[in-house]
């Protein structure tokens, strides 16, 4: 420990960050392989017994990990029977995102800043501190653009984004269409933003079936497997599997003259009338269909199929009952 | 302003972000440097202090990271093993790439030059974090820009306007005056030249919209916001589709519940009930419930 005057009020000094950050310049820095007893003898902050820093230095090497540290460990020389050794190559450590210029720093800059207050603001504005130290100045002014909004406060999204791109187990669960709750070990394939709404798709492994899922329907913090590597993400993966035992079925409704925006916007028209136009609509889920179509009240009418039909009927009738 | 006390490695990847950053920014002001990392000043110089004593075994003032920040302006050296800008991790590349995504929507007014640059970016950084994984976002609202620009430069929009409430699409003239956001969607207000009055618009539900260039003046238009109507309503059985579409939470939902219901129009109301096939009743208004029972049997009408 050096003795300078030191006229900055020491608020709370963190021994284990200060040691974290002592290991990785010493093994930054080192151009061979450090072993242990060396790092135990050098390294400021290895204190105690034999064990407890052997310990200690277990956790440490983990909690680099957990930022993304390569530390790899290797010997001087192969051919001698030496003690393994660690260091951090300056290859694996250092940013390596080719060349870019002050525009680019300027479209990087307003892409981060879409986060701002939002999910991943801690990471944008980390990674937005790594721009920036590169020291090209920021071309912005070219660049008048407004940044849109990302509005997705949940919690959730950073731990599966994280299990993504690790390939790890999540658990969570999740609220079904009669409210009850199931719990679910999935996959996560993908995520997807779309009308402000997130959909996570992935394999469920129990029912080995793809899955769709809203990040605002997992009503619980979402659980990651600490293990990576899973799971492959396929290449291409089919449709829900879901949706499929419908898929063959064919709704025909007919629906009133400029009227039902949201069921021509999805069906195929078939028959053109005066008063009223007929449509074929894929009946991809019956629940959503009979919501859109009472939705439309007496501007649509379900012709066929027949069960179809008499369930638009059956839940009209009971409207009315309700509301005698 | 993140004012909770972090933990040892978040402080940890904050102390090797700052020495390159430092090399970069040499005099900054203690503030500045807060404000870039967004953290308090005190927690900012309890991270320049840590780092200040850390340094190559040895831990002579040869071998220390010499800070100076005494003065209110950061300046370092000797710090040549921290130097290098450490890589980013996955989730710094997902904020990235997520926002690049947004940037690439239609609605951003940008150059063809520049999006072939978000395309090379993009590209570059989906690698780092491994092939085939697909994170992505499409902007809710195509026609977002336009809005800003018009609120922007105080002028009026032509827009096609989507309202499934009437089930139609509609031409009006509006002067928008400001976003807000109200659960999952983002609304704005607006004059509307058409029914000459304030309303209120979903950024989503724009079929088309272009700036006009005549300029209202809206100062006098004064509020005519359509009254909120409240509804006492029953819960005959309780799904989700039930909770999201009336904004009541999942775990609160019980059979045969009485909850209240408010809505800016009575129509939306009213479609919303029916919709439900049986899953929600009125109860009162009486005038409001005698309507939903007329306009569920002239539906049914049609199937007899």
């Amino acid at each position: 420990m050096h003795v300078a005057a030191a006229p900055q009020k020491v608020l709370t000094v963190s021994r284990k960050s200060e040691r974290l950050v002592n290991l990785t310049i010493a093994l930054l820095a080192t151009k061979r392989y450090l072993t242990k007893s060396e790092i135990f003898r050098t390294v400021e902050g290895y204190e105690g017994s034999a064990e407890s820093m052997e310990r200690m230095f277990e956790r440490d090497k983990d909690d680099l990990r957990g930022l993304g540290i390569v530390i790899e460990l290797g010997t001087f020389d192969p051919l001698f029977e030496d003690e393994a050794g660690y260091r951090i190559t300056p290859a694996s450590y250092q940013l390596a995102i080719g060349e870019l210029d002050g525009t680019d720093i300027a479209l990087l800059s307003i892409a981060a800043t879409s986060w701002s207050g939002a999910a991943l603001e801690r990471e944008s504005t980390s990674a937005l501190v790594k721009l920036e130290s590169m020291g090209i100045e920021s071309n912005s002014e070219a660049l008048s653009l407004l940044a849109p909004r990302v509005s997705t406060r949940d919690e959730n999204f950073v731990l599966i984004t994280d299990a993504i791109v690790r390939r790890a187990t999540i658990a969570f669960e999740y609220v079904s269409s009669d409210l009850s709750l199931q719990q679910r070990t999935i996959y996560p394939f993908s995520l997807r933003g779309q009308s402000g709404i997130w959909y996570l798709r992935g394999l469920d492994s129990e029912k080995n079936s793809l899955r769709t899922f809203r990040l605002d329907r997992i009503s619980s913090a979402v659980k990651v497997s600490k293990k990576s590597g899973a799971f492959e993400i396929p290449n291409n993966f089919p449709e829900n599997s879901e949706n499929v035992p419908d898929s063959a079925r064919v709704a025909l409704i007919r629906v009133r003259k400029n009227r039902g925006r949201a069921l021509r916007s999805i069906g195929r028209p078939v028959v053109v009338g005066e008063e009223w136009d007929e449509l074929e609509i894929p009946i991809l889920n019956t629940s959503w269909l009979l919501g859109t179509v009472l939705w439309h009240r007496n501007d649509v009418v379900v012709l066929e199929p027949s069960d179809f039909r008499s369930l638009v009927i059956e839940s009209l009738r009971e409207v009315v009952e309700l509301h005698g | 302003m993140v004012k909770v006390p972090s933990t040892p490695l978040e402080q940890t990847a904050r102390m090797l972000d700052l020495v390159p950053f430092l090399l970069t920014h040499q005099g900054i002001a203690l503030n500045d440097l807060a404000d870039h990392f967004k953290v308090d000043t005190e927690i900012m110089l309890d991270d320049l202090n840590t780092l200040w004593m850390c340094g190559l075994p040895g831990y002579t003032p040869l071998e220390l990271i010499d800070l100076n920040f005494d003065s209110g302006f950061v300046s370092i050296r000797n710090a040549a093993p921290l130097a290098y800008i450490r890589t980013m991790s996955s989730s710094e590349i997902v904020a990235l790439v997520l926002g690049l995504d947004l940037l690439l929507d239609d609605s951003v007014q940008i150059s063809p030059e520049n999006r072939k640059r978000i395309e090379v970016l993009s590209k570059k950084l989906r690698r780092e974090i491994g092939t085939n994984v697909e994170i992505s976002l499409s902007s809710p609202a195509p026609f977002r820009s336009v809005i800003e620009s018009a609120i922007a430069s105080r002028k009026s929009v032509e827009m096609t306007y989507f309202s499934p409430t009437s089930d139609q699409s509609t031409e009006r003239i509006v002067s928008p005056y400001h976003f807000f956001q109200e659960g999952e969607y983002e609304y704005f207000e607006a004059f509307c030249d058409t029914s000459h009055g304030m309303r209120t618009f979903r950024v989503d539900r724009i079929v088309s919209a272009a700036i006009c260039d005549l300029v209202k003046s809206v100062s006098d238009a004064g509020h005519t916001e359509g009254a909120s109507i409240r509804i006492q309503a029953r819960i005959q059985s309780p799904d989700r589709h039930t909770a999201e579409t009336f904004g009541l939470s999942y775990s609160s939902l019980e059979d045969g519940q009485s909850i209240e219901i408010s809505a800016f129009s009575q129509e939306w109301l009213s479609r919303a009930i029916i919709a439900g096939g049986g899953t929600v009743s009125a109860q009162s208004p009486l005038d409001i419930r005698e309507k939903i029972r007329l306009t569920a049997e002239d539906a049914l009408a049609l199937y007899e």
